[in-house]
């Protein structure tokens, strides 16, 4: 064997080493926390359901601030109008709730 | 070295290689042939991501979170039930129930949840079912809810009773989690920092765990026996309880429920689950460990191999239906599947990632279940009598690990222990007491009893009428009862999963016949469990108030005396009312269900006609 495939071989199973140790990473921060990211992801979910509702209440006939501030606003809040509403109209049911 | 033979190190490596089988062969054949699982076809991860609820994520990490997610306090206090049939039958379900349905149920509700666009059981089971049948699962799930619930009381209540040292260890932990969540979302520390600190502080409630045992029932044990602490222990709380410890105990688990419910989840339960992760799953390496040493270490298999058709002690009944139910997660569990379609489904990168996560998490979590069942054969008959010593999974975990953990004393070991089932069942119940009031406020959203919905009051409810039954019932007869309603609801989940199938024209006999087992199976032992306590009720009528089989023989102490006779009645009555709500909302789902598949079935033989406008086929 010459040294360049001494090499490539050495690099080979330090790929492999390295990526053992990145799925037992994996399995790891599933078990610790992931179920805990994900319900904190959640939790921001709700708020900005709330925050985006105060603030641009008004466009859903529902005015909660004068309109003059919800312009203000709404630049800050076209980026989100998208993914807000997929959320919103998603269908829900009691069983999402489990975890 | 002992004759192999004579230890559990053989069963376990037979368990390791049928679960091998059944994941690369049985289960890799199913994925290909029946669900035909395929990496290019899109999930609901990739195709409603939204960063919150729907983001692929590696099958590793969605490995673990499913483990994490399923495995509980079933798979380690099934078998202690189970074991009255000998080692053997519990074996023998452990392995095959896992091998033809555990497994298969897991894996099959995840597929189904992807193959529905990540939808949950409710609105799949309202689509199979119609309106009607999704508020029988509603039902049921609010019943089942309060079964779990009143268990994992009576349970955490027998822990700290039985084992003085945990409930110190338990407070401990909780601090510890308070201190690690405030310095992690506060403070914004480094997790990693705050990990290590946490993990200080858990390993210190433990030791303060066996420095200050506190028992307020004199120091005895639910069976009467003095509770085992260090020989140099500080001297227990001076509070003298007797028979009203439980109920006392039982109190105390309710205002650590009441907050975990009601708190932000980053306040309290959510750094404490965190912390108390670590412990639980050592625990469980530390027993695989230790079965897997058994020829080096001696230790030998003491109980009887069995099997038994019926309980020798009188208690459960018959080896059918009970053991199927009685062993619940390890070989099979409903809970499971509405784990993998809640969440897990809208998470999977690709389909072919659904066996190792769904399938292999099950599996592995037979594994539990079989290490689980070796502390308890490794433990003398008498540990077993009554079926009361509920902790005896602590006796046989330390048997186990002791030989090779020497450096640590028996009651290091004890309280560790103790408190790992502690932490299963409260990090669980906790979850269940949250779950249980959003289910209370869809089921009560509005009409005359929307109060019932009030965060609050539903808390109040969920955690009340729990505790009543905790400190009333006997413990094996709730956990029947939670073993039943959990396993119907795999068998209804496995016949949702075949309608499905049905309707998509691919093989449905290997998920029709576990289904209809399940199924079967549930309902007879709800409607044997329920006949166990209308019979006690037959029985007082008749002038009979004791012995085997009356209305004190079925409630525990301190209302299990002739003086509490008539409490004892009405326990008795309200449990068989409980059990008769299970058997007719689980029998009217089952054949709205079983209905629904023949309909599907029919619906998938006919020919199919082309419209004539060119739209779609009329079916």
């Amino acid at each position: 064997m010459d040294r360049k495939e001494s090499k490539d071989a050495k690099a080979k199973g330090k790929g492999r080493g390295a990526k053992v140790a990145q799925n037992v990473k994996g399995v790891l921060y599933g078990m610790a926390a992931h179920g805990h990211v994900t319900a904190a992801l959640r939790t921001r979910m709700h708020l900005e359901h709330l925050f985006m509702f105060i603030t641009l209440g008004d466009m859903l006939g529902v005015p909660v601030i004068p309109p003059y501030y919800s312009l203000r606003i709404l630049p800050y809040a076209v980026p989100n109008i998208k993914s807000w509403k997929q959320r919103v109209f998603r269908e829900r049911d009691f069983t999402d709730n489990v975890f | 070295m002992a004759d192999i033979l004579s230890t559990p190190f053989l069963w376990v490596v037979i368990a390791i290689a049928v679960y091998a089988v059944a994941y690369l062969g049985y289960g890799k054949w199913i994925d290909r042939h029946v669900w035909q699982s395929n990496a290019k076809r899109t999930t609901p991860a990739h195709m409603y991501m939204d960063g919150v609820e729907y983001f692929p994520v590696s099958r590793y990490v969605l490995w673990g979170y499913q483990f994490k997610s399923v495995a509980a306090l079933g798979p380690i206090l099934g078998p202690f039930i189970g074991i009255t049939y000998g080692w053997l039958p519990a074996l023998i379900w452990i392995i095959g129930g896992n091998f033809f349905i555990g497994w298969l149920q897991d894996y099959g509700a995840l597929m189904l949840s992807v193959r529905r666009e990540g939808r949950s059981f409710g609105p799949i089971t309202y689509e199979f079912t119609g309106a009607s049948g999704r508020r029988n699962l509603l039902a049921f799930v609010l019943f089942y809810l309060v079964i779990i619930s009143a268990t994992f009381i009576a349970l955490i209540a027998a822990f700290w009773q039985t084992y003085p040292g945990t409930f110190m260890a338990t407070v401990g932990i909780m601090v510890a989690g308070v201190v690690c969540g405030q310095l992690l979302y506060r403070r914004k520390m480094n997790v990693f920092a705050v990990t290590a600190l946490g993990l200080l502080l858990v390993a210190g409630s433990i030791y303060l765990g066996v420095l200050v045992p506190v028992s307020i029932s004199g120091g005895l044990t639910p069976t009467g026996a003095v509770a085992p602490v260090a020989p140099n222990a500080v001297t227990y709380a001076k509070v003298n309880l007797g028979v009203w410890a439980p109920a006392a105990w039982a109190a105390i688990v309710l205002v650590f429920l009441a907050m975990a419910a009601l708190l932000p989840t980053p306040t309290f339960i959510q750094p404490t689950n965190y912390l108390a992760f670590y412990p639980a799953y050592a625990a469980i390496i530390f027993i695989l460990i230790g079965a897997l040493i058994t020829p080096a270490t001696n230790v030998a298999v003491q109980m009887p191999s069995g099997p038994f058709l019926m309980d020798p002690q009188g208690l459960t009944g018959p080896i059918w239906p009970i053991l199927f139910v009685a062993i619940a997660c390890g070989a099979i569990s409903g809970w499971h599947s509405l784990v993998s379609s809640s969440s897990t489904s809208k998470q999977l990168d690709i389909e072919t990632d659904a066996l190792p996560v769904g399938g292999g998490a099950m599996l592995s979590e037979g594994l539990l279940a079989l290490a689980s069942l070796i502390a308890y054969m490794v433990l003398a008959p008498s540990y077993f009598a009554g079926h009361t010593n509920v902790a005896a999974w602590v006796a046989g975990a330390v048997v186990l690990t002791q030989p090779f953990l020497g450096g640590l004393t028996v009651p290091v070991l004890t309280t560790f222990f103790g408190l790992v089932l502690v932490i299963y069942a409260i990090t669980v119940q906790a979850l269940v007491t949250r779950f249980y009031r959003m289910v209370a406020s869809e089921t009560w959203s509005e009409g005359r009893f929307r109060a019932l919905g009030n965060k609050y009051v539903a808390t109040a409810s969920g955690l009340a009428v729990p505790w009543l039954f905790a400190i009333s019932g006997s413990w094996w007869a709730l956990w029947l009862y939670f073993g039943g309603s959990n396993q119907l609801l795999a068998g209804l989940a496995i016949m949702l999963i075949t309608i499905h199938l049905a309707k998509v024209k691919a093989p449905t006999k290997y998920s029709l016949i576990p289904g209809v087992f399940m199924v079967v199976t549930t309902l007879a032992a709800l409607a044997w469990q329920t006949w166990i306590f209308l019979h006690a009720v037959i029985l007082y009528t008749q002038g009979t108030i004791s012995g085997a089989g009356s209305v004190l023989f079925n409630v525990r102490a301190p209302i299990n005396t002739a003086q509490y006779a008539i409490e004892a009645l009405i326990v008795n009555g309200v449990f068989v009312a409980v059990g008769a709500v299970l058997f007719f909302v689980g029998l009217s789902m089952a054949i709205k269900l079983f209905r629904s598949y023949f309909r599907s079935r029919a619906e998938a033989k006919a020919p199919e006609v082309a419209a004539a406008d060119g739209g779609e086929l009329e079916k």
